[in-house]
């Protein structure tokens, strides 16, 4: 055969390959509105940059390779904003995006790629699941489970998805493994699909209702954002990976402040009101303390008493660990605990640094707390808190009391402790107190309560804690700002290159 | 038109009722606090729509999930 016989032949598969699924399955996906599996990828990476490793890859059965090019999950490399990246686009439009054994040696590869050489691994999940009949009965079934480290997180690399329709199976496993997930609004992600469930278990269940947004972001928390489109999906994607390295054994980047960024700081007393019943939004102080627009909320959606967002503090990323008291009064439920444990895992293992904002009655107590195990929670929050050796800095702005003022990095759990002039520190609110240590209430006796009131807050305040240097630094509220960044600079950990011990690099986050 | 509940994101005593029936309202928007940790809790709504019915008055205790309101969306 001739080299043009050759070429013409090499032609004719890589344009079968690249029509993926044909035209009119792709259609099918272009006509509910989103992208198909390649133009996401165009989306994805800068200009030109996207190179792809599989393409001849097909299913290992003779008689389905001509139907499924690239067995379905488009992968390579690209350059996100300048860096390199590894991804995994399903493509729906062949045989589901259904995982094989080819597909799935596909996604080994670029998961290993990606460690090895340090570049995040980008998953783009919409899946029917286990393909059939390929993994049918043992040799099929059998055949799986080759690659040992396949489910293993040691945190090496960001890996970011998005749910851009149904995922399940394989596409919903990395999903649960991901450290950022944003799901396209009519996704769904779950164990199995509604009819597989249907016929196993004889329950009949909506999609949105089995694996919807909006439980995935309110209730369970796996997805941090719920998006319209597939390109909000993975504008969010890129701008989750802008905060972090591109792997663990370098420092995040760095921004340029924007102008103007120290004006709102000096603004902060508008936020906060001194009044200690009177609640407010903590996102408006994170939003305050950090570089104008720099703020990227996490599960913005979920246990809302805790705030949890990556930002900027003078072009350096930081991650802000808050009670909220707008919600719950920012007391800390076991969900809440959950959100930031898992958010001291990211940190920690990208070498982001930690600000703790802390107002808040204490942990939630009640009935519904201790169902959903929130000792548990409180102390795996702990633990991991206590596990973390990035730069930890702790600000109790109003009230901090009992254990959550521990888990709030409380005293010498943080690098560097600061309390503003208006904090108020003890075992649990002195309101409460009164009743608990005297049992008294201010409706059977509001002036001996006011005498004990008295008593109980004595020697809670910043100042107290300043004496017995449990606390570095009582700071102006208007000051927070400015000396967070200069504590930052002092707490370079430039022994280690500014990199994290990563004690919670295998830390499971799939709560 | 359909019907959202409103919930009581905690359990604590209704303070004050800050909208009446009949009011319209949007994503965010406060309709009653109330009194829990000692601490002021607006109840805000996370979807636009009408307040058609309140299920408690001020001074009732409420509990966690209990539902509160209704909005016609």
């Amino acid at each position: 055969m001739s080299f043009d016989a050759i070429l013409d032949d090499y032609e004719k598969r890589r344009e079968h390959a690249l029509a993926m699924g044909g035209p009119e399955r792709v259609a099918r996906i272009k006509a509910r509105g989103s992208l198909h599996a390649r133009e996401r990828i165009d989306y994805l990476f800068d200009e030109g940059t996207f190179i792809e490793s599989g393409l001849f890859a097909t299913s290992f059965i003779p008689e389905s390779q001509a139907s499924t090019p690239t067995d379905g999950k488009v992968c390579g490399y690209g350059r996100i904003d300048g860096r390199e990246a590894a991804v995994v686009s399903h493509d729906l439009s062949v045989k589901g995006a259904s995982s094989s054994l080819t597909n799935v040696k596909k996604m080994r590869h670029m998961r290993e790629t990606a460690i090895k050489n340090g570049m995040p691994l980008v998953l783009l999940n919409e899946s029917s699941g286990a393909r059939i009949p390929d993994t049918m009965g043992a040799v099929g079934t059998g055949a799986l489970g080759q690659d040992p480290e396949q489910f293993i997180r040691r945190r090496e690399v960001p890996y970011a998805a998005a749910v851009l329709g149904p995922a399940y199976g394989t596409a919903c496993w990395f999903t649960q493994l991901s450290d950022f997930v944003a799901m396209r609004k009519g996704g769904v992600l779950a164990v199995s699909s509604p009819k597989v469930t249907e016929i196993a278990i004889k329950e009949k269940v909506d999609p949105e209702e089995l694996g919807g947004w909006r439980m995935q972001s309110e209730i369970t928390g796996k997805v941090d954002y719920a998006t319209d489109t597939d390109e909000e999906a993975l504008d969010l994607i890129k701008r989750f990976l802008s905060y972090l390295p591109s792997h663990h054994n370098e420092r995040p980047p760095e921004a340029a402040a924007p102008a103007g960024s120290d004006d709102a700081g000096r603004k902060i007393l508008d936020i906060v009101p001194a009044e200690r019943q009177k609640v407010y939004d903590m996102r408006k102080v994170v939003a305050a303390l950090s570089d104008r627009d720099s703020v990227f909320e996490m599960k913005p959606r979920f246990a809302r008493a805790a705030t949890t967002a990556l930002a900027r503090i003078d072009g350096r990323t930081v991650g802000y660990v808050c009670s909220n008291p707008l919600f719950k009064a920012g007391a800390l439920d076991p969900d809440a605990c959950d959100k930031v444990t898992g958010f001291l895992v990211l940190c920690d293992s990208f070498n982001i640094p930690l600000i703790f904002l802390t107002d808040t009655p204490g942990f939630l107590i009640g009935l519904a707390g201790e169902v959903k195990k929130a000792p548990g929670r409180i102390m795996n929050f702990m633990s991991a808190m206590q596990l973390c050796t990035v730069p930890k800095i702790s600000i109790v702005m109003r009230k901090s009391y009992g254990q959550a003022y521990l888990n709030m990095a409380g005293t010498r759990n943080a690098d560097e402790m600061l309390a503003w002039p208006s904090a108020d520190i003890g075992f649990m609110d002195p309101n409460v107190a009164v009743n608990v240590v005297y049992g008294v209430t201010y409706e059977q006796d509001p002036e001996l309560f006011a005498k004990r009131l008295k008593d109980v807050s004595e020697a809670s305040s910043a100042y107290d804690l300043a004496s017995i240097y449990s606390s570095q630094f009582v700071i102006d509220p208007r000051e927070t700002r400015r000396t967070i960044a200069r504590l930052l600079e002092v707490h370079s950990r430039d022994r280690a290159g500014g990199i994290s011990r990563h004690q919670l690099g295998n830390w499971p986050t799939t709560f | 038109m359909a019907e959202e509940r409103v919930r009581s994101e905690m359990t604590g005593k209704v303070w004050k009722i800050v909208s009446s029936v009949g009011d319209k309202v949007s994503d965010g928007d406060e309709i009653m606090i109330l009194e829990s940790m000692k601490m002021e809790i607006p109840v805000m709504v996370d979807t636009d729509g009408t307040i058609k019915e309140f299920l408690v008055g001020e001074g009732d205790e409420v509990t966690e999930d209990q539902e509160i309101a209704i909005l016609d969306v």
